[in-house]
């Protein structure tokens, strides 16, 4: 159906995305780096190279979205062992297509696949990888790549001194933007003697009962911190939500305090939202969370504290309880 | 703290250890507990896993052999954080007390180890409907038939009840010999017949568990005797001179949080411009209840050295530290409320949870009104 | 069972923060550091796999010397033996130089059946080092485990990934990286524990104990770098409003109508 190439005849000295698949389906975030990932691509005149591994052809359901994205070449790994994601297999698979094409740069998305996957490939290439990147530029030729770090006010800017240079790209940081080409698709043929054995075996696997959030893609988000004092509080944010056709967010203490899944975080290690409206309850905007959200078209905060860093980037603050303001606005909105 | 005390490195190990504790499995959810009045065992779990359990228990059955003082530093440092979880905590020495002071040999290296780990938590079981103060008023009854005992009758309020593995209960053995025909019991909680009744409403307290204990035709073998027949009310007694210390060292903890959290909100809640701290009626009701934390304090402090030297004099100077700590407690919540006006009545702040848990330790362990009867007899004792 | 081991990190205290202005990294050792919250998680599955077991837990970290209590707590928590990896050269290090050394002092624990890890710290929280550790000794490795036991000789792992909840059966020896959602309980340490440890030091690994190949320590083995560091600056941008909570609403469900949110 497509194309085949060998190993050796990959073009070399690329940018390569990790695309990854899930049920047929392409993750968005693995769309949503290409689109920064692209410019780099354009501006070092190099090409743009989706990397995917996956079972078989059959199972692919959304081919648009692959002829649409900004890939200049999507390279397909297409072996049974690969049809459940494996860290030991999938490294080695993309160990050799790196030893052989010798990409400028190889970046993946930062769900947990790719927060599990990206690091072992560092490793056995030794080479340098940064995590949650949520800027990239080119200066002097040279990749330059931004977080925010050590847990503070601080952002730190980062190169790696190593080929390929490998990333981690945060989740929600870029929007998806589509290609004005389509890719040429090839399937990559592994040498006869490559061993496709993983020591993993999958026993059960039980889909996630929750839907994924569209947190990354909702026009309105209604968020939580703190300030809102405990869990019952917090859980009120799902029935305003549901009021404002909203998607539910949450700080980083707030996840770990076990009052929303982790899958609401908003910020460096969680999601980076662009809503129309967002509005923070008893959040006081630590750099962790702002990252995440600062974009937003208009922000609106609710605290008791007029110095909080959510509060001052904010275009409207109530200085008020939070917990007091939600309830009291749940009561005279369902009149 | 205005007047400090020098502690043994051993002594900060325990008040860091117990600190860390209240900090990380209490703190968050005092407030919670006392709302739903719901039993979280993880803070049990917590103090057992810390070894905490075992400060009274003699090194040769896994414990730490400290004395009445460590024991009672635990108990203020916990009960800061929540009394009604310190209520199960220092129960359960209560009900450890009697293995500890009249256990025989075999007895002691059946149950001490395995409450020394935190394992098997204790409940001393005394009162009845009909026998409160008056304990000599109780009827539970012990019937010896062979190699057991059968026992009949009931208990009520009685602490750590449900959650408990082994009860120390006194029934009567000779009810004719009156005070002294009563006999002291290890009952375990699956033992035939034992049976644990309703999870008591309180007002305050709401973290620990409060039941009534049935006995129907309860079969024990004989070796569950403690001492001899007869002996019941020795022990209890006994057990209750060194179990109140423990009550004087939960009321300083209630005290000294109930101060701390109404003089924040005093130093910094401003009225007609000023914090009302600078108001005289305020300010001198905090000095009064620095002046009466740091007093209950020092008598705490000291009994508990005085009890540790191996004094054999003890039931007045505990009924002392009792009363005193535990009237001291009261004023002071009640004051802290009243120090922070509206919000010292709100549900949110904890401080009308101090109050309410401050209460029950001028009742329980012998009312403040025993307690001064004790005193009032053992005074006569010393002036001849 | 083959030991287990348990790799923490002393992260700064926050709100103590202290970055060298010239390499742009932490000075960890003029730093208050505590045990990386995610660690206690990853040593609970350690202690409560030792009771299941009966195995014998190794506590190692790499850092300067005022990790030292943090290796002594995890001794009064249960560990059977603290390990500090600690040398002047190591200082600088990115997540490969670190994996790297960690890698090689696993080596020289071997044999073993399991590495645990936090998931991520919550410093650098890259969540890198546990896969990369395992690459760089050739072995599997597992991130976001909610629990774990054997059968049959072989470790048998639930974790949860963004699609669902996995089981997966894999031989050690493999490197697991703990969720920290993984216990409703984590124990505290033992008092009897504390008071012993006082008297104990753990070991101490410089980098002539451990066989390292000193091009790939501190700055020097850690490709990525930090070239710029600055803080991010924060201006008051629009309206404040106070009032009371009535108020507030009012003007806030005015807002919501205004961008049409809500349709009245």
């Amino acid at each position: 159906m497509f194309e085949k190439i060998k190993l050796e005849d990959l073009s070399k000295e690329n940018i390569l995305a990790y695309g990854e698949f899930y049920k047929g389906e392409l993750n968005s975030s693995s769309l949503e780096i290409l689109s920064p990932l692209k410019e780099i691509a354009q501006t070092l005149n190099k090409k743009l190279i989706l990397v995917s591994l996956i079972g078989s052809l059959e199972n692919i359901k959304d081919w648009e979205e692959i002829k649409k994205s900004l890939a200049d070449e999507v390279w397909f790994v297409i072996n049974e062992e690969l049809k459940d994601f494996r860290e030991d297999l999938y490294t080695e698979v993309l160990v050799k297509i790196v030893k052989f094409s010798q990409p400028y740069g190889f970046f993946f998305p930062a769900t947990k696949i790719g927060m599990s996957l990206a690091p072992r490939v560092a490793g056995a290439l030794q080479v340098g990888l940064c995590a949650h990147v949520n800027n990239l530029e080119v200066k002097d030729n040279q990749i330059i790549m931004a977080r925010p770090t050590y847990g503070e006010n601080i952002i730190a800017k980062l190169i790696s001194k190593s080929i390929p240079i490998m990333a981690t790209i945060s989740l929600g940081a870029f929007g998806i933007k589509y290609g004005e080409k389509e890719p040429s698709i090839k399937e990559i043929i592994f040498p006869e003697d490559f061993v496709w054995k993983s020591k993993l075996k999958i026993r059960r696997f039980a889909p996630s009962k929750k839907k994924p959030t569209k947190l990354s893609t909702a026009k309105v988000i209604v968020a939580g911190g703190r300030g809102l004092k405990n869990k019952e509080t917090f859980q009120k944010l799902f029935e305003l939500a549901n009021l404002l056709g909203a998607e539910v967010g949450a700080t980083r203490p707030v996840c770990y305090e076990g009052w929303v899944e982790e899958e609401r975080m908003i910020g460096i290690s969680g999601v980076t939202v662009r809503p129309k409206v967002y509005i923070g309850f008893g959040i006081s905007g630590a750099l962790q969370h702002t990252v995440g959200m600062e974009n937003s078209e208009f922000i609106i905060a609710v605290n008791t504290d007029k110095e909080a860093p959510l509060v001052k980037i904010a275009n409207l603050a109530l200085i008020g309880d939070a917990g007091k303001i939600l309830e009291l606005l749940l009561k005279n909105l369902s009149k | 703290m205005m007047l400090k005390y020098p502690f043994t490195e051993e002594q900060n190990t325990l008040i860091d250890l117990v600190t860390q504790i209240g900090e990380e499995y209490i703190k968050p959810y005092a407030l919670k507990w006392d709302e739903e009045e719901t039993y979280d065992e993880r803070p049990i779990k917590a103090l057992a896993d810390a070894d905490l359990f075992g400060i009274i228990i003699p090194q040769e059955y896994g414990g730490l052999g400290w004395g009445s003082f460590e024991m009672c530093l635990a108990v203020e440092k916990l009960s800061y954080y929540c009394a009604g979880i310190t209520t199960i905590y220092a129960a359960s020495f209560l009900g450890s007390y009697p293995i500890i002071l009249f256990g025989n040999e075999e007895q002691k290296k059946k149950y001490l180890p395995e409450i020394a780990k935190g394992k098997k938590i204790c409940a001393f079981s005394l009162t009845e409907p009909q026998a409160g103060s008056d304990a000599f008023a109780i009827k539970t009854i012990a019937k010896k038939e062979k190699d057991y005992y059968i026992l009949n009758g009931m208990k009520h309020f009685i602490t750590n009840g449900g959650i408990a593995d082994i009860y120390i209960v006194i029934a009567m053995t000779d009810p004719a010999k009156g005070a002294r025909g009563a006999s002291a019991f290890i009952v375990e909680k699956n033992d035939p017949g034992f049976s644990v009744g309703k999870k008591e409403k309180k007002l305050g307290l709401r973290a620990s568990v409060t039941t009534e204990l049935f006995f129907n035709d309860c079969k024990i073998p004989k070796d569950r005797l403690l001492g001899k027949e007869g002996m019941g009310f020795i022990i209890a007694l006994k057990t209750l001179d060194f179990g109140r210390c423990g009550v004087g060292a939960q009321a300083l903890g209630i005290a000294q949080a109930a101060m701390e959290v109404s003089l924040k909100h005093a130093t910094s809640r401003i009225q007609f411009g000023q914090p009302i701290y600078n108001f005289q009626a305020v300010s001198h009701t905090f000095a009064e209840m620095a002046i009466k934390i740091e007093a209950a304090r020092a008598l705490v402090y000291n009994a508990t050295k005085y009890i540790d030297s191996g004094a054999k004099d003890i039931s007045g100077i505990s009924s002392i530290v009792k009363c005193f700590a535990s009237d001291v407690a009261m004023w002071v919540t009640e004051r802290a409320i009243q120090m922070m006006g509206g919000f010292g009545y709100m549900r949110d702040y904890p401080v009308q949870k101090y109050f309410r848990d401050a209460k029950c330790l001028q009742i329980y362990e012998g009312t403040n009104e025993i307690q001064r009867n004790i005193i009032a007899r053992e005074l006569i004792k010393y002036y001849k | 069972m083959e030991k287990i081991i348990v790799c923490i990190k002393g992260v700064p205290k926050p709100g103590s923060i202290k970055v060298d202005p010239e390499t742009h990294t932490l000075k960890r050792e003029s730093m208050e550091l505590i045990l990386n919250p995610n660690d206690r998680p990853a040593l609970e599955m350690a202690l409560r796999l030792k009771n299941t077991y009966n195995t014998e837990v190794v506590v190692i970290s790499m850092g300067p010397p005022n990790v030292i209590p943090l290796l002594k707590y995890t001794y009064a928590l249960g560990a059977d033996q603290i390990i500090l990896l600690s040398d002047r050269a190591f200082a600088g290090s990115d997540t490969l130089a670190t994996s790297y050394v960690l890698a090689k002092a696993i080596e020289k624990l071997s044999p073993f059946s399991l590495v645990l890890m936090g998931l991520k710290s919550i410093d650098g929280e890259t969540a890198q080092v546990p896969p990369e550790t395992a690459s760089l000794l050739g072995i599997p490795s597992l991130t976001n485990v909610k629990d774990l036991f054997m059968e049959r000789g072989k470790w048998i792992a639930i974790r949860e990934m963004d699609y669902g909840e996995e089981e997966i059966e894999v031989t050690p020896p493999i490197v697991a990286s703990v969720s920290p959602l993984a216990f409703d309980y984590i124990r505290p340490p033992s008092l009897k524990r504390l008071l012993e440890v006082k008297t104990k030091e753990p070991l101490i690994c410089q980098v002539k104990d451990l066989n390292l190949d000193p091009q790939r320590l501190g700055l020097q083995g850690s490709p990525t770098q930090v070239i710029e560091v600055f803080e991010k600056k924060i201006e008051t941008k629009g309206l404040v409003l106070e009032g009371s909570p009535e108020e507030l609403v009012e003007k806030l469900i005015e807002i919501l109508k205004d961008k049409g949110l809500i349709k009245f």
